[in-house]
């Protein structure tokens, strides 16, 4: 099977990641509720986690760096700490459900939506100068998790700054690959998985806090601190950080931030946006009029094509009967869909990992042209 | 014989201090902070030799790390809590 979902989750891991799941799920305790041995080393293990995340990403310090289960748990404490009813917040054309659909649960608020066509930042931008003007927040995907569409979120992270509107950033496509700047960009929260482009396991997620940042949390109960206390501490990361956390996979997390820091994320994007150009062209120049590519530039290792007279769904079924895993349909992203005028047909998504290879792209380009002559 | 505990809030605001030390060269660790010394139940702090004090809390000051909480504790148990 040659895997292309890796938007969806990074299904192959370092080695590393996977032997640090094993060895920490043998000795690590729960880190925070004791003062052994064992309870201490556990300890130790997220620690280093949250001091390589802090570096990566940009954080006031450790102790701002948040665990959580993925970067939709992250999205959900953020925008429930900005946004209260009746607030109007400014989205992307481009988000996710986690977003529009943690906005549609809280009453009353008032969703305006800077919209510009795929692959034209300045035509963002300036939706974005039109819409920010009296919002309340504003919550920006970096990466299009459908169509690899890189926004220009340090220009918009500088509009939110200027006109005084606090933003939270989806990083869920762009962490491990391009620069995620916390303090840089004035963010409030970043938020991002550990399994996708941070090679961790499944179960694992960061998110950034701005430096002053009040988060409330979304969990409540045990944290190891302030124990007589019936609220929950108001110092992070504990206020975030409620019940056992998740050792060995922060423990797998932290090896995979560790491949991301060695091989350099400039490097990873480099080379998964050299595999999205060479798809693209070789489904151009193979297919034709037959299937329709949505690529351009500023684009990362994310393409997604509609093969024209065929249901995209049944068309990557025939693609995994092939051999190819690649994922069909919304994408959980009806509004990019929206944005890009293909709500109604879904597309077809391959995305790259930094072990993918040239050979499986033309491979899966002979498969997509194969299918298509049918 | 005494020793220093920086009386911490938190694990992490603990294994900052602790970090902070060590960069600086000093050695420190981290413990479960007595009952009778945690302000709202449980919590960690960073013990220190005597000998390190005045380091440490340069290094932490530095790092812009200073205890807010700092006791002495004798060989018997007995502590004292120390002016900052």
């Amino acid at each position: 099977m040659i895997y292309l979902d890796s938007a969806a989750t990074t299904l192959q891991k370092p080695p590393s990641v996977l032997r640090s799941v094993l060895y920490h799920g043998q000795r690590a305790a729960s880190p925070g509720r004791g003062g052994y041995a064992q309870a201490l080393y556990a300890s130790q293990v997220v620690y280093r986690c949250r001091m390589q995340a802090a570096r990566l990403f940009d954080a006031a310090d450790e102790g701002h760096v948040v665990m959580t289960c993925n970067a939709t748990h992250g999205l959900n404490i953020a925008i429930r700490s900005l946004v209260k009813l009746g607030d109007t917040v400014v989205v992307s054309g481009y988000e996710h459900n986690a977003v529009t659909r943690t906005l549609a649960a809280i009453p009353e608020v008032t969703v305006r939506v800077a919209s510009g066509p795929l692959f034209a930042p300045q035509a963002l931008l300036d939706a974005f100068r039109r819409q920010l003007p009296g919002a309340d927040a504003a919550v920006c995907t970096h990466v299009s998790n459908v169509f690899g569409y890189i926004l220009p979120i340090a220009e918009i992270a500088a509009l939110c700054r200027r006109y005084g509107v606090p933003l939270v950033v989806d990083a869920a496509q762009s962490a491990g690959t391009l620069p995620v700047e916390t303090e840089g960009w004035g963010a409030q929260y970043v938020a991002m998985p550990g399994h996708k482009g941070l090679y961790g396991p499944q179960g694992t997620g960061l998110l950034i806090c701005g430096k002053d940042a009040s988060p409330q949390p979304v969990l409540y109960g045990g944290t190891g601190s302030e124990s007589q206390k019936q609220t929950m501490p108001d110092f992070l990361p504990d206020r975030l950080e409620a019940g056992t956390q998740n050792v060995c996979g922060i423990a797998g997390l932290n090896e995979g931030l560790r491949f991301v820091r060695e091989k350099g994320a400039a490097t990873i994007a480099a080379h998964e946006q050299r595999l999205t150009r060479l798809l693209a062209r070789l489904l151009r120049e193979r297919c034709g009029e037959r299937v329709k590519v949505f690529a351009g530039e500023g684009q990362s290792g994310v393409l997604s094509f509609c093969p024209n007279g065929t249901d995209c769904e049944a068309f990557a079924t025939a693609l995994a009967d092939r051999g190819f895993a690649v994922r069909a349909g919304l994408h959980c992203a009806p509004l990019a869909h929206q944005t890009a005028g293909t709500l109604e047909t879904g597309t077809v998504r391959a995305s790259f990992s930094a072990f993918n290879r040239e050979g499986e792209v033309r491979a899966f380009a002979d498969a997509v042209c194969g299918e298509l002559k049918k | 014989m005494f020793y220093y505990l920086i009386v911490c809030r938190s694990l992490t605001q603990a294994q900052q201090r602790l970090a902070a030390l060590e960069r600086s060269g000093l050695t420190a660790h981290l413990l479960r902070t007595p009952k009778e010394l945690a302000e709202h139940g449980c919590g960690y702090s960073v013990k220190i030799a005597e000998r390190n004090l005045k380091g440490a809390l340069v290094a932490l000051h530095r790092a812009e790390l200073s205890p807010t909480r700092l006791y002495r504790i004798a060989g018997d148990g007995s502590y004292r809590e120390v002016a900052l």
